[in-house]
């Protein structure tokens, strides 16, 4: 007879009156309050919201990340104007400060005092926004008028706004002579690929497949050097020859397809600019357009024209003109899923470190005990901060380095809850059945255990996020151009008196979600453990 | 008592010698030196250089020749900065740091315990929640964020507090208010919390109810009888809150421009200075070990059930 077999006949629990009680699991329990914890409601909303905000940041509606624009340096925040709006703003703010200045443009003495007494006091930003609407008045009115250097500045300004685009190649077509067949060349094989760009360079294969080779070399070991900072020339080239032999034919094919590509893109790009720059100066073309656009003989590419400075950035930009709107996302993408992540790799290191000792007991447990109290002895603080500044700092470094050290107290406490409940019989029972060691651990004891793991795991996930931003805050964890709550808010710290933005959303968007952790959390622990209500 | 204090006074010795092994090893087995800059050293140069710090020697050597010099006090010349040895930074430093995390800790502790008092004693009034809606925020909030936040705020908008500085002319004393706030709030919130509900527990206990059944005045039920009780999680809680206290003010001493030790920390982590990383790790270990030794007496003292042989 098999021991382990299940029956499916269901038991059903009566009662004395013979009526059948419908049990209730703790689960089900937990969630019914749960539910009735309002914070702990909304906080469950705020949380989903940041996950999926976190997934789907690829393909929303917003600029890239790392896209570099330096003439959109330290915009405001604003959620009517356009960039080019700001820009004009900003310029014409600068030029009648300037006037003022020197004496040029004249304002009331009380004036005077008032912008000297800002000026000394370091508020840089009032006093532009206020030149700007005394100067707009004055203006208006005819008391002040533009030198012609200043005209001048002013038409380039306008010139520049509007003519400057930001063209993207979204696909590059090939018509096939004898067929008239059109083909998307980045599905075409590597090989018709090369041919295409030789034609259209007018060279050989051979030149452009040298050419193609020594930038992938470079390009590799650009990307070796970034990875391991500090080697020398040699070891440099020995790493390149390793990461070419494990690469396969498919993988370099692929590498030597999007060196190609970037490269037909680029004369794409090229062609169009020039052709749009016409149409935009003498306002022939509504913006923005897709065209096609042909490169030379049977090759033509889809075009997508917007103008640069019709961008918005609702919440500003930093200080290379990235949109702090899509860096608060991805930041946020990198410091959720380092909490998520991490926390999931301590609790499973810590589940079965803490559960072979608490139910091995004896050496097992006495080793894996002083193990973790030595390395609670240690400030881990430290010795992160000294192995991140040390082994390179990168995402992958950050995270193996939190999760060494936060296996700690999961394994501490799941080590208590196994040795509170190895003396139950149910345990006795599954273990006089024969059941072996290993069943008994995760079929039986960690099950029991899971709802405490949970709210602790819920508690560690916003403390593991702050340990990452601290360090990315003190430059030691992620680097740009890949951001992070931390290291956004640590790179708003210098500039705060003049854009505050920059240090407010960041921190505003981590608070937020925080404090929605923790609320989560507590309210998991009250769902869970109903009498350790108001415990810390 | 006499013979626990010895016995935990020689536990120390090798946590100590655990940590400078692990400081010393962790930065010796990364790859890159203190020495290689921006320009690539010739080969001689080099080689004297490293000769000069014996690092040419095998690695157990060096450890030795390290762990002995330590035992005599001395932490080596750093490798960075030619003037003085590792002693005179740490010297020059530590004493800010020491004041700024006192002030810190001393300012947590006495608003964290009367905040949580007052929670507990008048729960479920508007006291209650505004203490914890302060915990909840200390908690939540990074420091990182708090002392910016703050520096915007009381510095740059209202004016009353200086931005950042070391009693630096004109402004004394006021400049380690922003920064000692900052530093507590963390711990605060904690003290708060773990206060009022150790607090909360004594209240509801029989001796309390005896004492109110005799007709006692509720202050002193409070101030003597339910105090004592409720301080216990809060003393074992301080452990922890000196190692918060510690990696805390690298970032308070980063983000206030206070020439402390934290700020030495980093920069030496960056420059590779070896003895200075080390030396560091040391000074904070030893503060850090003799706080949770001083911890650990205050508790056995407090709580007459823990016997110690």
């Amino acid at each position: 007879m098999n021991l382990f077999n299940k029956k499916k006949t269901k038991l059903e629990a009566t009662n004395e009156f013979n009526q059948v009680v419908v049990g209730n699991s703790l689960t089900k329990d937990a969630w019914r309050r749960l539910k009735k914890n309002k914070m702990a409601v909304i906080s469950v909303v705020i949380v989903s919201i940041y996950i999926l905000l976190a997934i789907l940041a690829p393909i929303l509606p917003i600029y890239p990340y790392d896209e570099i624009i330096l003439d959109h340096q330290h915009l405001k925040p604003s959620l009517s104007k356009t960039s080019g709006e700001l820009l004009t703003e900003k310029k014409m703010a600068d030029l009648y400060t300037q006037a003022w200045r020197q004496g040029r443009l004249k304002v009331t003495p009380e004036e005077d005092d008032m912008l000297w007494a800002w000026i000394d006091s370091s508020n840089a930003n009032k006093v532009w926004d206020y030149m700007f609407i005394v100067g707009s008045e004055q203006i208006a009115d005819g008391t002040y008028t533009f030198t012609s250097a200043e005209k001048r500045t002013i038409d380039n300004l306008e010139k520049k706004l509007k003519t400057d685009l930001q063209i993207t190649v979204k696909k590059v077509w090939h018509t096939n002579q004898e067929t008239g067949k059109k083909d998307n060349v980045a599905k075409l094989p590597v090989e018709q690929v090369v041919e295409i760009y030789a034609e259209m360079v007018g060279t050989s294969v051979e030149i452009v497949s040298e050419q193609y080779e020594r930038e992938i070399e470079q390009q590799l070991v650009k990307v070796i050097m970034a990875q391991n900072p500090d080697l020398t020339p040699e070891e440099y080239l020995l790493l390149y020859d390793k990461e070419l032999e494990s690469m396969s034919e498919k993988e370099h094919d692929k590498l030597v397809k999007e060196n190609v590509l970037a490269k037909i893109s680029s004369r794409a790009k090229e062609i169009a600019s020039k052709d749009l720059k016409v149409a935009a100066t003498d306002e022939s073309a509504v913006f923005p357009l897709d065209k096609e656009i042909i490169i030379q003989g049977s090759l033509s590419a889809d075009v997508e024209a917007t103008k640069m400075h019709d961008r918005r950035y609702y919440l500003g930009t930093d200080y290379q003109g990235r949109d702090m709107l899509s860096r608060i996302i991805y930041g946020g993408q990198v410091s959720i899923a380092i909490g998520f992540i991490g926390t999931i790799t301590s609790v499973f290191i810590g589940i079965i470190l803490g559960a072979l000792a608490g139910y091995l007991g004896g050496k097992v447990d006495y080793f894996i005990m002083r193990i973790v109290d030595i390395m609670y002895g240690l400030p881990y603080m430290l010795l992160v901060i000294i192995a991140m500044a040390i082994f390179g700092r990168n995402i992958l470094n950050l995270f193996f380095a939190l999760a060494i050290i936060s296996w700690l107290t999961v394994s501490r406490m799941v080590r208590g809850q196994i040795m509170s409940l190895k003396n139950q019989e149910f345990i006795e029972a599954a273990r006089s059945m024969g059941a072996p060691t290993w069943r008994i651990i995760f079929r039986h004891l960690v099950p029991n255990s899971l709802s405490v793991i949970i709210v602790f795991s819920t508690l560690r996930i916003p403390s593991f996020i702050m340990t990452e931003s601290f360090l990315s805050f003190l430059g030691l964890g992620v680097q740009a151009p890949y951001a992070s709550w931390g290291s956004l808010v640590g790179d708003a710290v210098g500039g705060m008196t003049l854009y505050p933005w920059k240090l407010f959303f960041p921190a505003a968007a981590m608070t937020i979600f925080l404090f929605a952790m923790n609320f989560l959390g507590d309210g998991l622990r009250d769902a869970f453990d109903p009498q350790s209500k108001n415990q810390l | 008592m006499t013979k626990y204090i010895i016995r935990r006074l020689l536990g120390i010795i090798p946590t100590l010698l655990v940590i400078i092994t692990i400081s010393f090893f962790i930065v010796r087995v990364a790859p890159g030196g203190p020495f290689d800059g921006e320009r690539a050293l010739p080969e001689v140069v080099k080689r004297n250089i490293e000769a000069k710090y014996h690092m040419d020697d095998p690695l157990l050597i060096q450890y030795g020749r390290y762990m002995f010099d330590v035992l005599r006090g001395d932490l080596g010349p750093s490798f960075r900065y030619k003037d003085h040895d590792v002693n005179f930074y740490i010297f020059q430093s530590l004493p800010n740091s020491m004041i700024l995390g006192v002030i810190a800790i001393s300012l947590s502790i006495i608003f964290g315990i009367t905040s949580g008092m007052l929670a507990a004693v008048k729960q479920n009034t508007w006291v209650d929640y505004l203490s914890m809606a302060l915990a909840v925020v200390g908690i939540s909030v990074p420091l990182f964020v708090i002392g910016p936040v703050l520096q915007y705020v009381f510095a740059m908008r209202l004016g009353w507090l200086p931005t950042s500085g070391w009693f630096t002319a004109g402004d004394g004393w006021k400049t380690i208010i922003l920064p000692a706030v900052t530093l507590a709030f963390a711990d605060f919130a904690t003290i708060a919390r773990l206060t009022r509900s150790s607090m909360l527990e004594t209240l509801r206990s029989d001796y309390i109810r005896t004492a109110k059944a005799k007709g006692m005045k509720p202050s002193a039920i409070i101030f003597k009888h339910s105090m004592k009780g409720a301080m216990l999680p809060i003393v074992s809680y301080l452990g922890p809150a000196f190692a918060g206290i510690i990696t805390g003010s690298v970032v308070v001493e980063q983000v206030f421009r206070i020439p402390g030790l934290g700020k030495f920390f980093v920069q030496s982590s960056f420059n590779r200075d070896y003895t200075l990383i080390v030396g560091v790790v040391i000074v904070y270990s030893v503060i850090l070990v003799i706080m949770n030794f001083i911890v650990d007496i205050v508790y056995s003292l407090l709580d007459p059930r823990i016997t110690y042989k």
